[in-house]
């Protein structure tokens, strides 16, 4: 068994993973950069280091620093979690090449997956269903134009080491093709050092359907069925549930078997993650493989009462799967959303600030995986994803209101958040009734804008007691004296600009 | 004590008056005699007629927070002036959306751009925001270079209409 585990990561994963090592009396090593030194996952950890610059490339995506941090402190293995290095195949040579064991599947399978295009190619030739597009070499602007007038429009531009909708563009015309395949370039760049890009036909009403994988290092391979993550907004997803609304019995049987034999044409192991579009006919076609355990695994640990980042250690140990498919079952139903440090009603852009008040809801059946804290400082430097909140349920219904509870209690003040936002997704007729694609946010909540437009008489009466109970008599006295006769006594409310008194 | 919130470009003016535990609040011409109690810092329990509610409050530097039936508002105190502050974008404003690295700066001093073009590339938490010119005309001055931190808020690059 792993004795001591490097976590290659921040935020909330690195308090998961660290959390099951404790489970299993495996000791942890807890890296930061100079903005999370009292963040969760430094607090929680039997040991830390330090990598100084909050800078990604400095901190967090350094290799050397990383690795020499595993040998010091004697950890056998390292965690990346996702994002950052975590579908790096020179980070898992590197780590295989000085003896340290990388817990996911192994550099060249990673080195696959994470080749858009290799990928598809090694799943068509599988008889793994694909979406038609332009996965060829020729990366020149002039060729890409010219094969994705062929394909037609709207298609994708995809960066090929992308992933989290970075690079990625949906073009609508051929007179914004060229400007979106650059720009597509550039941030594929600028985030993978890569920027080959790929085309693809666009489909329409796609669901996002995936299926979760677990891959023993002795050939054994199950798959723990689906996760519908089709609410996404720029490409992200931020509400995921299992089951799918449209899943049926013989969808699943036939969508699992694809993803086992995804698994296997490669060799993989350890957990990982088989990502689907279904279109409006339930036709499914591979897109990728995550080489990780995904953002959204805890409700698939809801449903199945297995817990994934223990799996993934014991697996990295050598152990057998004992899990045997025809033993799994899915119970009840669970919904994840992903609270951001982003302002739904300014295009999503992200937050920055001070946490004035963090406090969250508890219950049964109710799991905040979080990295945050009370008084801790949003900074630009990384995701702004601040926490997880899981509930499952006996059915969609049920979870449904549950999650539109739980979110009504969910305080995160000093940054702006999605939560309303979700808690209006959650109550959306179309979504109650599993009527979702991909276009779900684009198509209904365009140009949402916050819902909280004006200030309710509750938040009024709140603050004006606040101030009255925090204001010293002196002030008050001086309040009321600067000008008894003042005319905003007598009038409601008013809007600055000029409109509508 | 006289009171006002400013709130999505809002004014809100409120009168509170206390008397032990009793505040009577006017606001809209409408007079709400509560109860309340600070239970923990920050946190109030308000009783308003035979209706509690349960509200949270912090402060910032310049702001304050308030949750209360699951909504978040922030407001600012607004000074008695009586003047009308406007915050509108104007036609042409080209202040950076986010904090960020300058990744990319498309033109330089001099250069006659068109409505669209693409002028900057900002990128923050892994994203990219893009500077567009807003109307055809000339560039005056660019305040960043590549690689260059900027913050929320401040101008990027200064355009004439042409």
């Amino acid at each position: 068994m792993i004795k001591k585990v490097l976590v290659a990561n921040r935020g909330e994963i690195a308090v998961r993973i660290i959390k099951a090592c404790q489970e299993m009396n495996i000791k942890t090593v807890a890296i930061y950069s100079d903005v999370d030194k009292n963040a969760p996952h430094v607090q929680l950890a039997d040991e830390t280091c330090s990598l100084g610059d909050p800078t990604p490339i400095e901190s967090y995506l350094n290799i050397p620093k990383i690795i020499k941090f595993a040998q010091e402190t004697g950890a056998d293995a390292i965690h990346p979690g996702y994002g950052f290095l975590a579908e790096n195949p020179d980070f898992a040579k590197t780590c295989n090449d000085v003896g340290i064991k990388f817990i996911g599947p192994s550099p060249k399978v990673i080195s696959l997956m994470g080749d858009k295009i290799a990928a598809k190619k090694t799943m068509e030739k599988a008889g793994v269903p694909v979406i038609p597009g332009y996965h060829g070499d020729k990366q020149d602007n002039k060729s890409l134009v010219k094969e994705g007038k062929k394909i037609g429009f709207p298609l994708l531009v995809k960066a090929a080491a992308g992933g989290g909708g970075k690079g990625m563009r949906i073009v609508h015309s051929k007179e914004t093709l060229e400007e979106s395949i650059e720009s597509a370039k550039r941030e594929s760049k600028s985030s993978f050092g890569n920027d080959t890009v790929f085309l693809e036909k666009y489909i329409d009403k796609p669901r996002h359907i995936e299926f979760q994988i677990l891959a023993d290092e002795h050939g054994n391979i199950i798959h723990l069925f689906e996760r519908e993550c089709s609410i996404q907004r720029r490409h992200q997803k931020i509400v995921e549930e299992t089951p799918s609304p449209v899943m049926t019995k013989e969808l699943r049987k036939k969508m699992g078997i694809a993803a086992v034999k995804t698994a296997e044409a490669v060799g993989y192991t350890n957990a990982g993650t088989v990502e689907f579009m279904v279109d409006g006919d339930l036709n499914f076609y591979f897109m990728e493989m995550n080489t990780r355990l995904q953002v959204e695994h805890p409700i698939t640990e809801m449903t199945t009462g297995i817990d994934l980042a223990k799996w993934q250690l014991k697996i990295a140990s050598g152990q057998k799967l004992t899990l045997k498919q025809k033993d799994l079952i899915q119970r009840g139903h669970a919904i994840e959303c992903r609270i951001y440090a982003e302002d739904p009603s300014n295009g999503f852009l992200p937050s920055v600030g001070k946490l004035s008040k963090v406090e969250t809801p508890t219950g049964p059946n109710i799991r905040d995986d979080t990295g945050i804290y009370t008084g801790m400082e949003i900074t630009p430097y990384y995701d702004p994803m601040l926490s997880k909140l899981v509930v499952s349920s006996e059915n969609r219904e049920e979870s449904i209101n549950k999650m539109i509870w739980a979110l009504s209690r969910y305080v995160v003040l000093g940054v702006a958040t999605n939560v309303s936002f979700l808690k209006k997704v959650l109550g959306h007729g179309e979504f109650k009734k599993g009527n979702i694609t991909t276009h779900f946010i684009d198509d209904y909540f365009k140009d949402w804008a916050t819902s909280e437009k004006s200030l309710s008489v509750d938040a009024i009466i709140s603050l004006a007691v606040y101030d009255s109970m925090h204001t010293k008599k002196q002030e008050i006295v001086r309040y009321k004296e600067a000008d008894p006769h003042s005319p905003w006594k007598h009038v409601g409310r008013w809007r600055v600009g000029g409109k509508g008194v | 004590m006289f009171i006002n919130y400013e709130h999505e470009n809002n004014v809100y003016n409120v009168t509170i008056e206390r008397r032990e535990n009793k505040y009577f609040v006017t606001y809209d011409n409408t007079e709400y005699r509560v109860e309340a109690e600070e239970i923990k810092p920050g946190q109030l329990k308000i009783k308003i007629g035979d209706r509690i509610i349960k509200s949270i409050i912090t402060e910032g530097d310049k702001e304050k927070y308030v949750f209360v039936d699951g909504a978040v508002f922030k407001v600012k105190p607004v000074e008695l002036t009586g003047k009308k502050r406007t915050k509108k974008k104007e036609e042409g404003d080209l202040s950076s959306p986010i904090s960020g690295k300058v990744v990319s700066v498309k033109i330089k001093k001099g250069d006659t751009v068109k409505k669209g073009d693409i002028l900057m590339v900002i990128e923050a938490m892994k994203m990219e925001y893009l500077i567009r010119a807003p109307y055809d005309g000339k560039i005056d001055k660019v305040n960043f270079k590549e690689k260059d931190q900027i913050e929320i808020g401040q101008n990027t690059v200064e355009v004439t209409k042409t």
